[in-house]
């Protein structure tokens, strides 16, 4: 049911595999990683029988028994033929207790290719990408002018399928909405479109995506995308929980997007923005990328241990998010099926260790922080000295005080007497002098204003979390098995060394240059993997299937060569994120039916070849987002502060503390699901229930699970109740027809209108907020 | 679940468009519910799924005692920290260990426990005097003394206790037997969670969450107030046979799109609103223990059926189990007993035995009398114990301690009567049979008829386990 239960690639595709020998990377590497590489792969201290397979080497040297385990070309001498073929429980490879077992066409796969010469090729995703010239459209097949179409029409044919037709103009028109910019079309645009497209196909489709693409509401939706990869959430995790405030950090990333910042350039300024030459705010605030990390406020805790978490956890995303790999598999030992070292993750590690963790004020626009943190601090001290130049006459007033009068001053003024003169402060000075004396002081009281209000400026002022690199740096050793009171070797900071070189000017590397090293051209990963996951956001499903995964555990691509000519092509272009977008939806292999042949469904059934699109429930704050659009409720803010829309009583009282939750009454209350405030420990359940990440861990793929507590959040949840009231006030208005546009786009039948017709107008309102098709991007 | 979307895809076009020859539009759409459940093997992530091999229990109960009892002055009986109360442990065993609170209240001087301990039943398992009726049950137990976990803050030590790890985001004990078995109880969910006690677990959700897998297999919380299940009960002002006409109208809609198609994951969906319209009477029924008989509310303890005590939610679980649940979990706070104002040994750990002494004995008796204890099994412990040393603090207590601590199992094909294991003469650590949390783990899943190295997910490049990379072996010594 869901991707982990993938086999080899080839063997689902058999009917469509052309070549009869098994290749490496394709075939057998699969395998190998799945079945034998745990212990006879990279991990030298997990090595059994001192045999390594993962390596031409390692698989063909004499092994102490005398055997080699892989003779090229010769299946009867080569022991792992005979090791996998066994009967014999104590010989048979893997062996029983492992829990792995081989099939008959996985030892097939190993026996043909032994004997085509059992030739190893270096992973595929470790080799930089070169573009191909995309092929010619297949036979039967209408010329293809889209070079995505190219690419996949060639496959196709291969398999002699064909693409499904374009999916019907309000369907596709309504994917593309919910794709760009997460909400659905109004039927303005319907209309809008449906008369573009009768006159102009292909011009009103381009238009609408250049209409959306340029929506400030793309920005939220990519946003959302990368929220989920950085692992965002508004409160600090563990058991205390307290709330935080990132939400410039949120903002910046919808604004990077709107603008189409590079996302070379994006990468940059998140991993490294402070150590920028031209540095400015901006920079400073996207450093927040790897603030996302969970604080421990327990009592009794190491603060260096959760510090140190924290630093494994952004070893651990920064690998999976740009370079597709489970590096952080190598925190306690070399990783099992990489060729990442242990030594090399603490060096990636090293560059990530040297940062203080500083809440950074953000002034509004044009407010200078550093100015006003001068005038306030100026504003203050002018107080403090007219305090002082009349001290004489505070010490004359102080002596008239009785018990009685005493009792009358404000609490402060009190307590600051209770001090010994001597020992007063300047602001128990003050305190008392605004109780006293200064009443009535025309000039004390200018000042006082003059100070209070820079004070409040000061204070209402946002922060955000960012990384600020430390001067004196740490030291960095390898951890023995990640265990932080366990210190080995001292490493410096460095990349592994499987992958392209690190550059760098400075004696030490920095967090900067790890930063230019992830997007540099030479790097064969962080394209793929980006390009990848665009892929995966719009069709589905990547063209590598385990989107977190390139390594050897990895599934290979279905359409290598594609895979290909979009990285290149994106890094050609300048990374430019809106590009490649555009690139996609405007392919015919997107804007297809999602309704395919059947014999494109026997011959491909899981819909790899891509011969239609998908049917794909949306993300939770999507469901959220059409279902306010739709009932007519949205407020389209964008950004700010996270914000309380209504949730069910006590839904943030399951964890240590019972977190107050002040439901938003006015325009807050009908925002976007992305800005609904998301306590770790207890999420809101509307947007748990629908499958969004709580912000433990990276996430790079949301599950997209169906279940009955979604149908009863639909129906009964407080927040839809609501939507469905105002939905039930277009009908009155509009009528059903029209507000079953509003929820799919497309015109209801007449059964469907029947069906809703028979209903009360609150009736049919809940019905369609409750559809499939309404959750649904089809 | 592309292949079963495409069967019946197929399957249903063929049905209306092919055998049958006539159009959708004159057909009535009553029709196709029999054609669905004729041609769809319905995509239910909880449909019951045949274990690995021959499980000898069905379920869970597992009692889940948050914040660290210490079984120093509850199950491990040591004269010899009487003997030398007050002076330090000696350095050996100390040595290079890390101990929460380090910079703070933690000390090294042993502390004695106030209470008495007797030997109970046939057994003669050791039992302190707090817990009189768990004693009452001994024989019917299996104590497993030198149980040890890696993570000595609560959070991460519960997240470690429910899913193997101290990392965040992977799938708690209960998603993990609910995606490996799924639940055969079709109204009501297979993983529930419920809660007593003065506030909710340190960790919140993250403790019965599904991690790498769908929120299908979250554990879904039984609410104490207000409805039982989120969401359960229409919106105020709408009548159960108008609900019952939108959920008919939704299904009537939705198998007009299924067939429009063939996307199995609408069937899904249909039948989640079938399952969620059942659960709105099914939920009530459950939580209306008012039919119990006065002798059950006896034996568990329960004075006012409404009151929310972790006597009623022991009575809840049994009540689940019967209707087919596959994992239940109680929390019950507090038990974090350091020796604070409120976290007094002396006063507040008899205090937190008293509520859950009576209740916990009782389900272990009542599963038993109604022939459920045999495939049940019933688990009760924290996410870790506590020190034989003392804290500097204003009342009694003790540190939290991760070496040996103590943890009870029934039925299920447990060993009634066996203290399995044991510690040295302070309790500090294990001597003999030490049980790591990894050990459990892949005992209870083996009871289940999972194997722990079988029962795994992809995710990021890993093949995620309960269990984890580290080695972890069945206990087979404490199974009967």
């Amino acid at each position: 049911m869901r991707w982990h239960a993938s086999f080899p690639l080839a063997l689902v595709l058999g009917a469509v595999a052309t070549a009869a020998e098994p290749q490496f990377n394709r075939d057998v590497l699969p395998v190998l990683a799945a079945k034998c590489l745990a212990c006879h792969g990279f991990d030298a201290h997990a090595r059994e029988a001192g045999l390594r397979l993962d390596t031409a080497e390692g698989a063909t040297a004499l092994l102490e028994s005398g055997r080699r385990a892989v003779v090229p070309g010769d299946v009867a001498a080569s022991e792992l033929v005979r090791r996998i073929a066994s009967t014999d429980a104590d010989e048979v490879m893997p062996p029983p207790d492992s829990g792995k077992e081989l099939s008959a066409a996985e030892r097939d796969v190993l026996r043909g290719w032994i004997a085509a010469g059992g030739r190893y090729e270096r992973h595929w995703a470790f080799v930089p990408p070169v573009a191909v010239e995309p092929p010619e459209a297949g036979p039967g097949g209408r010329p293809a002018s889209h070079p995505i179409d190219r690419f996949i029409a060639a496959r196709l044919a291969e398999g002699e399928l064909t693409p499904s037709p374009e999916a019907p103009p309000e369907i596709l028109l309504r994917r593309v909405h919910l794709d760009l910019t997460g909400l659905p079309p109004s039927i303005a645009d319907l209309e809008r479109y449906l008369d573009a497209h009768a006159a102009d196909p292909e011009a009103a489709y381009r238009d609408a995506v250049e209409r959306l693409l340029a929506s400030p509401h793309y920005g939220e939706r990519l946003a959302r995308w990368w929220l989920d990869q950085a692992r965002y959430a508004d409160s600090n995790g563990y058991s205390i929980d307290a709330p935080r405030d990132m939400w410039k950090w949120r903002d910046w990333v919808i604004d990077a997007f709107n603008r189409d910042l590079p996302f070379d350039r994006f990468t940059i300024e998140q991993l490294a923005g402070d150590l920028l030459p031209d540095a400015a705010m901006p920079q400073r605030v996207a450093t927040g990328f790897h603030r996302n990390t969970q604080i421990n406020q327990e009592g009794g805790i190491d603060r260096e241990q959760f510090r140190i978490e924290s630093v494994f956890d952004r070893v651990a995303t920064t690998g999976v998010v740009w370079l597709g790999l489970s590096i952080g598999c190598a925190q306690c030992h070399d990783h099992k099926f990489d060729p990442v070292s242990q030594r090399d993750y603490y060096r990636l590690f090293a560059f990530l260790n040297n940062q203080d963790e500083p809440t950074m004020k953000v002034p509004p626009a044009g407010e200078d922080v550093a100015a006003l943190e001068a005038e306030r601090s100026a504003a203050l001290a002018a107080v403090h000295a007219h305090v002082k130049s009349r001290a004489s006459e505070l010490q004359a007033w102080e002596a008239t005080l009785d018990a009685g009068t005493r009792g009358m001053l404000p609490k402060p003024a009190q307590a600051a007497l209770d001090i010994e003169e001597a020992k007063r402060s300047a602001e128990h000075r003050r305190t008392l002098f605004a109780a006293g004396i200064g009443v009535g002081d025309t000039a004390f009281e200018t000042l006082e204003r003059r100070w209070r209000d820079l004070d409040a400026r000061w204070t209402a002022m946002p922060t955000t979390l960012v990384l600020e690199e430390r001067r004196e740096p740490r030291r960095t050793t390898i951890l023995v098995k990640g265990d932080f009171t366990r210190p080995a070797d001292e490493v410096s900071p460095g990349t592994p060394e499987v992958l392209h070189a690190l550059a760098t000017t400075a004696p030490t590397p920095t967090r900067l240059d790890l930063a230019h090293w992830l997007v540099d051209s030479a790097n064969p990963l962080t394209a793929r993997v980006l390009v990848n996951r665009v892929w995966q956001r719009l069709f589905g499903m990547g063209l590598v299937e385990t989107e977190n995964d390139f390594g050897l555990m990895g599934s290979p691509p279905s359409h290598p060569e594609l895979l290909d000519w979009l990285a290149v092509e994106w890094m050609r272009r300048g990374w430019s994120v809106k590009d490649l977008h555009r690139l996609l939806v405007t392919s015919r292999t997107y804007r297809q039916s999602s309704v395919g042949t059947s014999a494109a469904a026997a011959a491909d059934p899981s819909n790899r070849l891509l011969a239609r699109q998908r049917r794909l429930r949306l993300e939770a704050e999507i469901v959220r987002d059409v279902t306010l659009a739709a009932s007519g409720l949205l407020v389209p803010t964008i950004g700010g502060p996270s914000v309380f829309p209504p949730i069910p009583d006590g839904a943030t009282a399951l964890g240590q503390m019972r977190r107050p939750w002040q439901t938003s009454t006015g325009p807050d209350r009908y925002r976007r699901g992305l800005y609904t405030f998301v306590f770790r420990a207890t999420p809101p359940p509307a947007l748990a229930v629908f499958d969004a990440p709580e912000g433990f861990t990276t996430c790079t793929r949301r599950n997209r699970s169906n279940t009955p507590l979604q149908a009863l959040t639909l129906l009964n949840d407080t927040a839809f109740v609501e939507m469905a009231e105002a939905l039930a006030a277009v009908i009155r208005t509009d009528g059903v027809v029209a507000a079953f546009r509003r929820c799919t786009a497309r015109h209801p039948d007449d059964d469907e209108v029947g069906v809703l017709s028979g209903l009360e107008p609150i009736e049919a309102a809940r019905v369609l907020l409750n559809l499939d098709e309404t959750v649904t991007r089809e | 679940m592309d292949d079963a979307t495409w069967l019946l895809r197929e399957r249903t076009r063929r049905h209306f468009f092919g055998g049958c020859g006539i159009g959708v539009g004159a057909m009535a759409l009553g029709g196709l519910l029999a054609a669905d459940r004729a041609v769809a093997a319905p995509p239910d992530p909880l449909a019951v799924r045949p274990p690995h091999f021959p499980p000898r229990a069905k379920r869970v109960i597992y009692l889940f005692m948050a914040g660290g009892p210490s079984q120093l002055d509850l199950f491990d009986y040591k004269p010899e920290l009487a003997k030398r109360d007050g002076q330090p442990i000696p350095a050996r065993f100390i040595e290079g260990k890390r101990f929460a609170f380090m910079d703070s209240s933690h000390r090294v001087d042993l502390l004695a426990s106030k209470r008495s301990f007797a030997r109970h039943g046939e057994s003669g398992a050791w039992v302190g005097d707090l817990l009189p009726h768990i004693g009452g049950v001994a024989d019917r137990l299996c104590f497993v003394k030198t149980c040890a976990t890696d993570l000595f803050n609560h959070a991460p030590a519960k997240l470690f206790m429910n899913t193997g790890t101290g990392q965040f985001g992977r799938p708690s004990m209960g998603a993990w037997v609910t995606y490996g078995l799924g639940s055969e109880c079709a109204d009501l969910p297979g993983f529930v969670v419920l809660q007593s006690g003065p506030r909710g677990p340190r960790g919140g959700a993250v403790l019965w969450g599904s991690g790498s897998l769908p929120s299908a297999y979250q554990g879904v919380p039984l609410r104490n107030t207000g409805d039982p299940i989120l969401n359960l009960s229409p919106p105020a002002g709408i009548t159960p046979v108008s609900q019952r006409r939108v959920i008919d109208a939704v299904s009537r809609l939705n198998r007009h799109r299924l067939e429009a198609t063939g996307d199995a994951e609408i069937a899904a969906r249909i039948a989640g609103y079938e399952m969620a319209f059942r659960m709105q009477s099914s939920a009530p029924e459950l939580m209306d223990i008012a039919g119990e008989s006065a002798e059950t509310l006896a034996l568990y303890g329960i004075r006012e059926p409404g009151e929310a005590t972790y006597a009623r939610n022991c009575l809840l679980a049994r009540r689940l189990v019967e209707r087919g649940a596959r994992f239940v979990q109680l929390y019950h706070t507090n038990w974090d007993h350091h020796g604070g104002p409120t976290e007094n040994l002396e006063t507040h750990l008899p205090q937190v035995c008293g509520e859950i002494d009576r209740a916990s004995a009782a389900l272990v008796l009542d599963l038993e009398r109604r022939g459920l204890l045999d495939e049940t099994i019933v688990v009760w412990g924290g996410e870790f114990g506590r020190t034989p040393m003392g804290e500097k603090r204003e009342s009694t207590g003790r540190n939290h301690h991760i070496d040996a601590f103590t943890m009870w199992f029934a039925g299920g094909g447990f060993r009634p009567g066996l203290t399995h294991g044991e510690t040295d003469e302070f309790g500090f650590g294990a001597v003999d049979r030490p049980t790591h949390v990894r050990d459990i783990h892949a005992t209870l899943l083996h009871q289940l008829g999972l194997d722990h190295e079988r029962l795994s997910v992809r995710f990021q490049g890993l093949d995620e386990k309960l269990t984890g990379v580290k080695p972890a072996r069945v206990v087979t010594e404490i199974l009967a």
